[in-house]
């Protein structure tokens, strides 16, 4: 599989309702607008990149997107359903995963119990007070991230030992546990090298088609390889949106964005 | 007062309603209804003066807590250990001289000097680590708490006033009507009176030291921002001090209070170190009008649950902690 | 890419008996040394130098349960023991018969331990809501408020003088007071719960608990409900020290106010912290030292011309020393000396996720 496959063929298998749908979502710290006025419809199995400059508002917007922080205005759908009150583990255990874009993981346990405990976290055994048993279903889904992230060699290697690019690599595992519909990548291309971007690029496309994201990447390279669709944010505001070749030519964002900046 | 009115109008009038009917309660003379159903007014009364007045002392002890709390993020559960200190060192000095009034001064200094040695060769060593620092402030309460025992033993003192403040002093409270249709004025310990007085004193002038002056806005933008503080360079660790001094001096002249209105005595420590605790969590950690509320609540509730539920005159404290934790997990007035 | 299939199963496989083996010899020893004690150890020695530390240990491993895995410091731990050994003694036998009420021990025991995870978690319910270092003022508040309450209540329990005479039930016709009777009772629910913590520090529940203390908000984007863990955290420990509360008023034959006051909720504290927070076995050392110094302390100080009451101040100063010097407790020294001489299993295993 390389190049995203058609929209329509992903529709047919996930409903007729939006997998992320937000209103007016507005968010302030205190006088400070970071969102204003959010409107984004995303359909089932879209992956669309979001583009801006530092201080745009994009992780904000992932932030109350999961519940980190809860938006001082507007609702947010997933799948239909309004999740604008969840706390942020109701809105995983419903489907939605994210990344962080300074990792987050635990330093000192292992790649597989990394990938592991987020496979637990959605699963009925968060509460088990049993170790795992030899044949463990979760353990084996663990140990089949590990190779979808290429962290094989690295199974058992204790997190604080990765390299960063490995530690990305990882943190794209643990969001793929479990079942999910829909993935926020937050610059999951970051501080990467050549070669290991391409191996992202590659992770990304192999991602079943159903499985819809939204990616914050400032290397349109990337972008444009994984996503199907642009939204353009500047200033906490939402300021174009359209297919990659549309916003790529556009005058404004050419001056706004892509002319100074190209990493 | 006009938003939480515009935000909260069924707290508004239950508040509202709860103060017109002590004011009536308190002025008004009691029909015999009322008196046949809770009591007398005069125990009511002393009760309710009692309650403020003991709400005072812990204003003063928790006030140096929470103020230590807001600044430097440090639970000093040797707090009560620096109460009971004061109390000793101005029992000695009300002793050796005679002078009542200067037990407060040598209190303030003395226990606000060991804050000053507790603050360098303690706190500062241990920036950050909260749980390390609460540790360390446990162990020094225990011994404290022996050496002092080791040094006074385990008799009970009692701080005298001088002469002209012992004795009652009549108030323009009326407790009832005597036949003859002379009202009869309510009487009290006029010591107590004028260490409330002098408590609103200290609550007043902390608020407008806080809220006034150049080293107030700095502590106050220490304790909503402490790295904001950080950045206005090296004094931060100069007003670090100097607030741990001032809070620990409070406890200590708490402690002379607290041995005239009551006596100074092994225990003492932890039972006014506890009232601190549950007087911050009450009305919320690092605020200063907070520590107020929570004091008079505190001190109402330990009072009139002594004479009107004595069995469970304490545990009412603690439920009232319970129901704020429950509704209000920040505190009364604390910010989320 | 792998070249080699390595299942997880075989892994495991591994693991579990390279582990049987990795075991040291000194922990050989130290199981057998304990198994045999009873053939040489006089009766003081087994009923309250070791009875005591493994009652002690039992409560002071709630605490590191909830500290070292769960990062909730909480010193309500003593609490929820009393709690247990008082409803033990109002639903059992006791010398109180006013109030006891005589229940066989198998409804007795199951209802007190019931009772005080009840207790155990509503006091962590309400101690979650508020994040760090306040669980251990609110905590302290919750133990204080215990302590007041049974001492001021008559009708249930019993006030000051609390309740005597609660003794162990006659089970196989032994006397579970007597000494050898009684260490081996401790011992094996000592080990048990000693295992079960350490056990439970792989499950899926206690790598979340680690989880939680190491970092909330992600855990939370992993769907973890964080605060339901730390209740359920509680939860736990208050059922350790309930065991521990139930054996600690058998020993004793009594249960009053003054077994879980403020002091001693403080020493359980102190005991964890000095034999360290970071495994298990921290507890039982801890405790060890604890009544060693409290059962010999006296003499000593006599020795030195102190008095045998600045027992306070001897235990005060070496909780300071520790903690000033070497947070990890004993276990922290230990560690120091071991890392110059290779992995150790027992101590590799749990809660070292920094």
């Amino acid at each position: 599989m390389n190049a995203p496959a058609k929209v329509s063929d992903r529709l047919s298998a996930t409903g007729t309702a939006n997998a992320l749908e937000l209103r007016n979502v507005s968010k302030y710290f205190g006088a400070l607008a970071a969102l204003e006025d959010i409107n984004i419809t995303v359909r089932p199995g879209e992956r669309r990149a979001v583009l801006g400059s530092n201080g745009a508002g994009k992780t904000t917007l992932f932030n109350c997107v999961t519940g980190d922080f809860l938006a001082t205005t507007g609702n947010i759908r997933f799948f239909g359903e309004d999740i604008s009150e969840f706390p942020p583990h109701e809105r995983i255990r419903r489907g939605l995963r994210r990344t962080y874009q300074i990792s987050l993981l635990f330093t000192g346990l292992s790649v597989r119990d990394n990938i592991y405990l987020s496979c637990v976290g959605v699963s009925r055994r968060r509460f088990s007070f049993l170790r795992p048993r030899r044949d463990d279903a979760l353990m084996a889904a663990a140990d089949n991230l590990v190779d979808v992230v290429h962290l094989t060699d690295d199974r058992d290697t204790l997190v604080s030992n990765l390299s960063y690019g490995q530690q990305r690599q990882l943190e794209i595992a643990m969001a793929l546990a479990g079942a999910p519909r829909f993935i926020l990548f937050d610059e999951p291309a970051a501080g990467l090298s050549p070669t290991e971007r391409r191996e992202l690029v590659d992770i990304l496309n192999g991602l079943p088609g159903h499985m819809g994201y939204i990616i914050i990447e400032h290397d349109m390279d990337v972008a444009l390889r994984v996503a199907e669709s642009v939204t353009m944010m500047h200033n906490g505001r939402i300021f174009k949106e359209g297919k990659p070749a549309e916003i790529e030519e556009d005058p404004e964002v050419q001056a706004l964005y892509l002319g100074g900046d190209d990493g | 007062m006009r938003r939480f009115v515009d935000r909260h109008p069924l707290w508004s009038v239950i508040i509202f309603a709860v103060v017109a009917v002590l004011l009536w309660m308190i002025f008004a003379v009691w029909p015999d209804w009322l008196t046949d159903a809770i009591g007398r007014k005069k125990v009511f009364l002393n009760a309710l003066f009692n309650g403020i007045t003991l709400g005072g002392l812990y204003f003063l002890v928790a006030s140096g807590f929470t103020l230590i709390f807001g600044l430097m993020r440090n639970v000093n559960l040797a707090h009560g250990s620096l109460y009971l200190l004061g109390g000793y060192v101005g029992y000695l000095t009300a002793d050796a001289t005679g002078m009542w009034l200067l037990a407060f001064p040598a209190a303030f200094i003395v226990v606000g000097a060991f804050g000053v040695l507790l603050q360098i060769f303690v706190f500062r060593r241990m920036e950050g680590e909260d749980l390390r620092q609460t540790l360390v402030t446990i162990g020094i309460s225990i011994v404290m708490a022996d050496l002092m025992l080791w040094a006074w033993g385990g008799d009970f003192y009692n701080i005298s006033p001088p002469e002209w403040l012992s004795g009652p002093m009549q108030t323009f409270f009326v407790t009832s009507v005597k036949r003859s249709g002379e009202l009869v004025y309510m009487k009290y310990p006029m010591v107590r009176l004028v260490i409330f007085a002098a408590s609103i004193v200290v609550g007043v002038g902390m608020w407008l030291l806080l809220n006034r002056t150049r080293i107030g806005m700095l502590i106050r933008a220490g304790v909503d921002d402490r790295d904001m503080l950080s950045a206005t360079g090296a004094r931060i660790q100069l007003v670090f001090v100097a607030v741990f001094a001032f809070g620990a001096g409070l406890a200590g002249v708490a402690g002379v209070v607290g041995g005239t209105f009551q006596s100074v005595a092994p225990g003492e420590d932890v039972r006014f170190l506890l009232a601190s605790l549950v007087v911050v969590i009450v009305g919320g950690m690092g605020s200063i009008p907070g520590a107020a509320l929570g004091a008079l609540l505190i001190g109402l509730a330990e009072q009139f649950g002594s004479v009107y539920f004595p069995t469970y005159a304490v545990v009412l404290t603690f439920l009232i902690m319970v129901v704020v934790l429950a509704f209000r997990p920040q505190g009364l007035m604390g910010r989320n | 890419m792998a070249l080699i299939e390595n299942t997880p199963a075989a892994i495991d496989a591994v693991e579990r008996r390279s582990l049987f083996e990795r075991i040291p010899a000194a922990y050989w020893l130290v199981g057998f040394v304990l198994l045999v004690m009873p053939t040489f150890a006089s009766p003081f020695v087994l009923f309250q130098i070791f009875g005591w530390t493994f009652i002690l240990g039992i409560i002071a491993l709630s605490l590191m349960f909830l500290g070292g895995y769960g990062g909730m410091v909480s010193l309500a731990q003593m609490t929820f023991a009393g709690s247990a050994g008082y409803m033990l003694a109002i639903f059992g036998p006791s010398a109180i018969t006013d109030i006891s009420m005589n229940w066989p021990w198998y409804i007795a025991i199951p209802l007190a331990l019931a009772l005080a995870v009840l207790f155990g978690t509503l006091t962590g319910w309400l101690a979650v809501r508020t994040a760090g270092i306040y669980t251990i003022m609110i905590t302290l508040a919750i133990a204080a408020a215990f302590f007041y309450f049974t001492r001021q209540n008559y009708t249930i329990f019993n006030g000051f003088s609390g309740f005597n005479g609660v003794l162990p039930p006659k089970l196989f016709g032994v006397d579970w007071r007597g000494s050898t009777a009684f260490y081996y009772l401790t011992l094996f629910w000592a080990t048990l719960c000693y295992f079960a913590v350490l056990y439970l520090s792989r499950s899926p529940f206690g790598l979340a608990l680690q989880g939680v203390r190491d970092n909330q908000r992600r855990m939370s984007a992993l769907g973890y409900n964080a605060n339901a863990h730390r209740v359920a955290a509680y939860a736990f420990a208050a059922l350790l020290a309930g065991i521990g509360g139930i054996l600690l008023t058998w020993q004793s034959a009594q249960i009053s106010p003054g077994t879980a006051g403020i002091g001693p909720a403080i020493d359980i504290l102190v005991i964890a912290v000095i034999g360290g927070l970071r495994h298990p076995v921290g507890a039982f050392i801890g405790a060890f030292i604890y009544v060693i110094l409290k059962t010999f302390a006296l003499d000593a100080l006599v020795a030195v011309g102190l008095s045998g009451e600045r027992f306070q101040l001897l235990i005060g100063l070496g909780f300071l020393v520790i903690v000033f010097w070497s947070p990890d407790g004993i276990l922290g020294l230990w560690a120091k000396w071991r890392d110059s001489r290779g992995k150790d299993p027992l101590r590799d295993r749990g809660g070292d996720t920094p």
